[in-house]
């Protein structure tokens, strides 16, 4: 039996749904990071649909979409009663994200924003120049936060879920318009997940930081060697921590 | 904000006979990756009763297939922008997204679950359901025809699982054969599969 065999029989019981509640952890940690096990599992996941048709509809309760809704309304809106500028701010950015897609397989590998976090934890009383982001890396979990203090143009990395990998490096990137349609490269994250350049953002305008998206993807150790990512990317864009910030 | 307001669901749904092609599937997901509420309403009105069967066949209980399905259309809602018509039909990305959250959330929950005859007699009974069928009939059969190919135990095997959430060890007990049987089993069944369906 190759590797390639056990990869393939892997992902197949994944799809089937045979596997623990640890190796199925372990199997969707891995597929932001292994294009080719994603590969195959998307390929499980068509071969095996049919299987799924002989399944009787059964109508769910009429009250499911109210709540359904109002999940989504909850997730999607900082607390505040009105809309602010702030708001109309990540929903433009939210479409923006859409646009940008690092490599091909960004799609599927990776996942989008967990605004949900931030807005269901307390928020600072004062901080208008604080900008947080989050990565998520699949459907659960936050793999890392972002902050981003305009004023200084410091910027730190938080771990949520995300492990240092062996043999491998994390890299973060920011998109934005005008600085062309590549993502640029904004240092390496060493084991502490602290950038290899302090000083990565200061020479970037605050404005164009609101606006852009970031990226961090997983490289050859040191860095991706073409300058731009090798790896399907993990996304997040900057979003206001205070209520006060869209005035 | 485009917040639609709220009146009833049933207020603003399409009339329940429209018709849920996978052309008009995906074309709904693209909207709702735009954030289109009334596109929304109309892809849960088309798809809710599949999901909903799918995530209670596995979890066997009305309540939590419930959470779980809501947790799914949250997913859908939020994830719309990845979904690529080019990999898979819309009714497999989304029945995909609802099997993964009912299966992680049986996982997660400590007591195992015992077969029963009827539930096999469910599995061996079932009938191929019209709505969604047309989109991909062909693949249906074939699949159909593979299924009959593998030994009776395995053709079990692999439709307990998927259709029911089964894990190894659910299947160990069931079959009474030690869990390195039953995953050898799944694999050469797997493969047969592979093998079968390859073009």
């Amino acid at each position: 039996m190759t590797d390639r065999d056990d990869l393939d029989m892997l992902a197949a019981e994944f799809v089937l749904g045979t596997l623990d509640a640890d190796e199925r952890a372990s199997v969707t940690r891995r597929l932001v990071a292994e294009p080719e096990l994603n590969a195959l599992v998307e390929e499980w996941e068509v071969r095996l649909a049919p299987l799924a048709d002989s399944i009787q509809p059964v109508t769910p309760d009429p009250e499911l979409f109210a709540r359904i809704e109002r999940q989504i309304d909850a997730e999607q809106h900082t607390p505040t009663e009105q809309p602010s500028p702030a708001n109309s701010t990540v929903i433009a950015l939210r479409t923006r994200l859409r646009r940008w897609q690092w490599s091909t397989g960004v799609a599927s590998a990776a996942a989008l924003l967990l605004i949900a976090v931030l807005v269901l934890q307390p928020r600072p009383e004062s901080a208008p120049q604080s900008f947080v982001a989050v990565f998520q890396q699949n459907d659960q979990q936050p793999a890392f936060m972002l902050s981003v203090d305009l004023n200084t143009r410091q910027l730190s990395i938080r771990p949520v879920t995300a492990e240092p990998l062996q043999e491998k490096s994390y890299q973060l990137w920011i998109k934005a318009d005008p600085l062309g349609p590549d993502p640029r490269s904004l240092g390496v994250l060493n084991d502490n997940f602290e950038l290899d350049r302090a000083a990565a953002l200061q020479n970037f305008d605050p404005e164009l930081l609101k606006q852009a998206t970031f990226g961090i993807s997983i490289e050859p150790a040191g860095g991706s060697p073409t300058g731009l990512p090798t790896s399907p990317a993990i996304h997040g864009f900057l979003y206001p921590v205070s209520g006060t910030s869209g005035q | 904000m485009t917040e639609v307001p709220s009146p009833s669901v049933a207020q603003r749904l399409p009339d329940p006979g429209s018709p849920a092609s996978a052309a008009h599937i995906a074309d709904l997901l693209h909207k709702v990756a735009e954030k289109d509420r009334a596109a929304f309403a109309e892809l849960y009105k088309s798809t809710a009763p599949k999901l909903f069967g799918t995530v209670l066949r596995i979890l066997n209980q009305k309540s939590w297939a419930e959470d779980v399905v809501q947790d799914a259309y949250v997913k859908i809602w939020q994830k719309a922008v990845q979904f690529d018509a080019a990999k898979a039909s819309p009714i497999t990305w989304m029945v995909t997204i609802a099997r993964n959250s009912a299966i992680d959330a049986l996982r997660k929950q400590p007591t195992g679950q015992k077969a029963s005859q009827e539930e096999l007699d469910q599995v061996a009974a079932v009938e191929p359901n019209a709505i969604f069928q047309l989109e991909n009939e062909q693949s249906l059969r074939q699949l159909h025809h593979c299924l009959d190919e593998l030994d009776e135990a395995r053709r079990e095997m692999v439709q307990l699982a998927y259709l029911k959430g089964w894990s190894r060890a659910n299947l160990s007990t069931y079959f009474d054969q030690p869990v390195n049987t039953i995953k050898t089993g799944l694999h050469r069944a797997l493969k047969q599969l592979k093998r079968c369906l390859a073009p």
